[in-house]
């Protein structure tokens, strides 16, 4: 029996490498439904979560909501609705090559391995990871982590860095945030590592928020973008257009206020040199 | 400990989550109840063929036994999540890729049990039945399986417990069952003590409730 | 999208040591917790139908209350919760030699010896009342019917269950990931995270537990062809 089941397996692998493409442009697909389909977080305050109302909200949402749909309303000449589906670091890719969503908006850093897979459009927000430990550790900075115990969150760029650059801390890779928090609070790790400011949404949220802190200078550069099926150059630049054109008016600096803002979900105001790079993004019409 | 975390989101918690009304498709509820049905249905059918005396009956039932015992459910989860868009070229929705994943799943396991069942009954049972007159089916629905179910009927239950809480893997597809919501909101609310202990109390009362009804039916006679 | 898929991110670079590496961790925890499993089992599912009112409650007791709780929280319950109630040396040792590694085989191993309690218990059920009560009538004690009479039939009738239960067991060990294990699963989605390649490495992980899955398989109906009783319904005749 072993082997028909083997003969099975294979018969699924060659049907699904072998299935036709689907033959539609991702345009062609808009223009069909009237739907813009988005792969995002459940879990990912501010960029992307579900809020106390139960409502699907954040920056990212906004951003699409706000930049990129217009842009395409635009081009195809009718009103688009988005729908949400959530994707995790593990679903976002093949989300994607499956078609079952359009444009992945969340907290997706663009990086060359992962552009060889899927394209990206201008980054949208940039950070870097940093380090967060209980208020007055002695672990300062990636200098110091030798030999500790550090935790990270799976299907992040960060571990792949730390075990480069200092391959004696010994990692634990948890699935979520709060399970690694949860590892800081009991001691089960010394410092638990992401983008810096994941870390912020973290330690805002946290019970005590004066009990940590965040240390270090970015290790690491994550500029984050919107990822989309590979080779639709037209697509990718109505994307484009639509943030430029919200950087350029104002209005991507009016939801950065919305959820970055003092009165917003993370405080994390932004830093001249950011809003600098954001504007050069923009290429003259 | 702080409980204030349930109060507010217990309507998110139980409404979405257990029962799955609400604005994303999900809950617990929804999707075990039918996965029950249609899986033991399925695996009381595999568990038959696979004790069948035609070849071609037994070789197919026995392979897919095999193979999806051999595979671990997120990844069946995932292929059809997966491949049957692309078979058959439009998106499926969650809630069916889950609902048919599990089906297809659980039934290899319920025919294992069924197997297990039905090869407890002395053969002299079946002997009897045909020296009595009765066909090969009617000695099989009216003989075997009658007692088979009974002496199954522990490793039945656990199996569909497993299968209550194996709906929590649904969630890698989005879909928002009772695990889920509560990873939802605690990634907002960072309570994750006061989250797992309330949803295993859930889940406990939920399959708790199953053993008791099962353990009634081990007591009658069948 | 099919032109894009490139199978070669499995071998090259460290992907193929990842692997190995998981698949190892993989089977030394569900090989330990599989041990665990099998003693709290096989003493629960003896002691579920065993004539002594206390120790059947207890059994129960033990059942009931980690079958019904989904794996994932008893994996946190173990990680997260049992450390703190140790003194601190304790912990520290323990964090300094893979608490999550020990914490996942206590939570695997005792939430399936739950479940395999129930798998005995169904064997020995199928066994008609009589054998028991012929067992003590010749002169043996309850013990003694169970050691000598009972249970080695009840462990033949249980096999196939007893298989896929197993299985569970070694597929279930992939929840492990949750508290930081690197198992097999977790070093399939490293690979993703490496090369972003999801749909290879996924594949590259469901062939490894089908593989395992289906050699124990095939052992074990191998095993259940040489122990069957003959007169009960045979496998496959």
């Amino acid at each position: 029996m072993t082997r028909v089941s083997w003969l099975l397996l294979g018969a699924l692998l060659t049907v699904a490498t072998a299935a036709p493409a689907f033959g539609e442009t991702t345009l062609e697909k808009l223009n069909r439904t009237g739907a813009l389909t988005i792969g995002t977080r459940t879990g990912s305050p501010p960029f992307a979560f579900v809020n106390k109302q139960n409502e699907w909200v954040g920056f990212a949402i906004d951003l699409v909501e706000q930049a990129v749909k217009p842009a395409l309303e635009r081009k195809i000449g009718k009103p688009l609705k988005v729908e949400k589906k959530e994707s995790t670091p593990p679903t976002r890719i093949p989300l994607l090559s499956s078609n079952a969503v359009d444009l992945i908006a969340g907290t997706m850093t663009h990086t060359r391995t992962r552009a060889e897979s899927v394209d990206f459009s201008i980054t949208y927000f940039v950070t870097g990871a940093q380090f967060l430990v209980k208020k007055g550790s002695p672990l300062k900075s990636i200098q110091d982590i030798a030999g500790k115990r550090i935790a990270t969150q799976q299907g992040a760029t960060n571990a792949r860095i730390l075990r480069e650059r200092v391959p004696t801390a010994q990692l634990r890779e948890f699935p979520d945030q709060p399970a690694a928090f949860q590892a800081l609070v009991q001691g089960q790790v010394d410092a638990y590592t992401n983008d810096g400011i994941q870390l912020a949404g973290l330690q805002a949220k946290a019970p005590n928020p004066n009990d940590w802190e965040i240390v270090g200078d970015f290790y690491s550069y994550e500029p984050y973008g919107f990822a989309m099926r590979k080779n639709e150059s037209d697509f990718r630049h109505l994307v484009d257009v639509g943030l430029m054109e919200a950087i350029e008016s104002g209005k991507y600096f009016e939801l950065y206020d919305k959820w970055f803002g003092p009165k917003g979900e993370v405080p994390y105001p932004l830093s001249p040199e950011n809003r600098r790079f954001l504007q050069l993004q923009v290429v003259p019409r | 400990m702080d409980v204030s975390v349930i109060v507010d989101n217990f309507p998110f918690l139980i409404v979405q989550g257990l029962l799955g009304l609400g604005g994303f498709v999900g809950g617990t509820l929804r999707l075990a109840i039918p996965a029950i049905v249609l899986g033991f249905a399925l695996g009381v059918v595999l568990g038959v063929a696979r004790l069948a005396r035609a070849r071609w009956v037994r070789g197919p039932a026995t392979a897919y036994i095999e193979l999806f015992r051999g595979v671990p459910l997120v990844m069946v989860i995932f292929w059809m999540w997966f491949v049957l868009p692309q078979l058959l070229q439009r998106p499926i929705p969650e809630y069916s890729v889950a609902l048919a994943a599990f089906v297809i799943f659980e039934a290899a396991y319920f025919a294992e049990i069924v197997r297990a069942g039905i090869q407890s009954v002395p053969r002299g049972q079946v002997e009897a039945a045909t020296a009595v007159g009765l066909t090969r089916a009617q000695s099989l629905r009216l003989v075997v399986l009658p007692q088979a179910i009974r002496s199954m009927i522990p490793s039945l239950v656990t199996q569909m417990i497993v299968l209550f809480k194996d709906t929590s893997l649904a969630s890698i597809i989005g879909y928002v069952d009772l695990t889920k919501a509560a990873q939802i909101v605690n990634n907002r609310e960072i309570r994750p003590f006061e989250l797992y202990l309330f949803i295993a109390v859930v889940y406990w009362l939920c399959t708790y409730a199953m053993s008791l009804v099962a353990r009634r039916f081990e007591r009658t006679p069948a | 999208m099919n032109d894009q898929f490139e199978w070669s991110v499995l071998w090259s670079g460290q992907s193929g040591q990842w692997l190995l590496s998981g698949l190892l961790t993989t089977l030394r925890l569900s090989a330990l917790a599989w041990v665990l499993a099998a003693i709290l089992g096989v003493a629960a599912g003896a002691l579920r139908t065993a004539p002594v009112r206390p120790l059947r409650i207890l059994a129960t007791a033990y059942v009931e209350f980690f079958r019904n709780v989904p794996l994932l929280v008893w994996m946190f319950f173990w990680y997260f919760g049992v450390p703190p109630l140790l003194p601190r040396p304790a912990q520290d040792w323990l964090f300094a030699h893979g608490a999550e590694f020990w914490a996942a085989v206590c939570a695997l191993g005792v939430y399936h010896g739950a479940r395999m309690s129930e798998v005995i218990r169904s064997g020995i059920r199928a066994i008609p009342r009589t054998q028991l009560e012929a067992a003590v009538a010749t002169g043996l004690t309850t013990l003694q019917a169970y050691r000598l009479v009972i249970l080695p039939i009840a462990l033949r009738l249980i096999v196939p269950p007893a298989t896929s239960e197993s299985l569970n067991l070694l597929k279930n060990s992939s929840v492990a990931l949750t508290i930081s294990v690197a198992e097999l699963t977790f070093q399939t989605r490293q690979i993703e995270t490496y090369t972003a390649r999801a749909i290879e490495a996924l594949t590259a992980g469901t062939l490894i537990y089908l593989g395992l899955c289906v050699s124990i398989a095939t052992v074990m109906g191998w095993v259940e062809r040489r122990v069957a009783i003959p007169g009960l319904i045979a496998p496959g005749r």
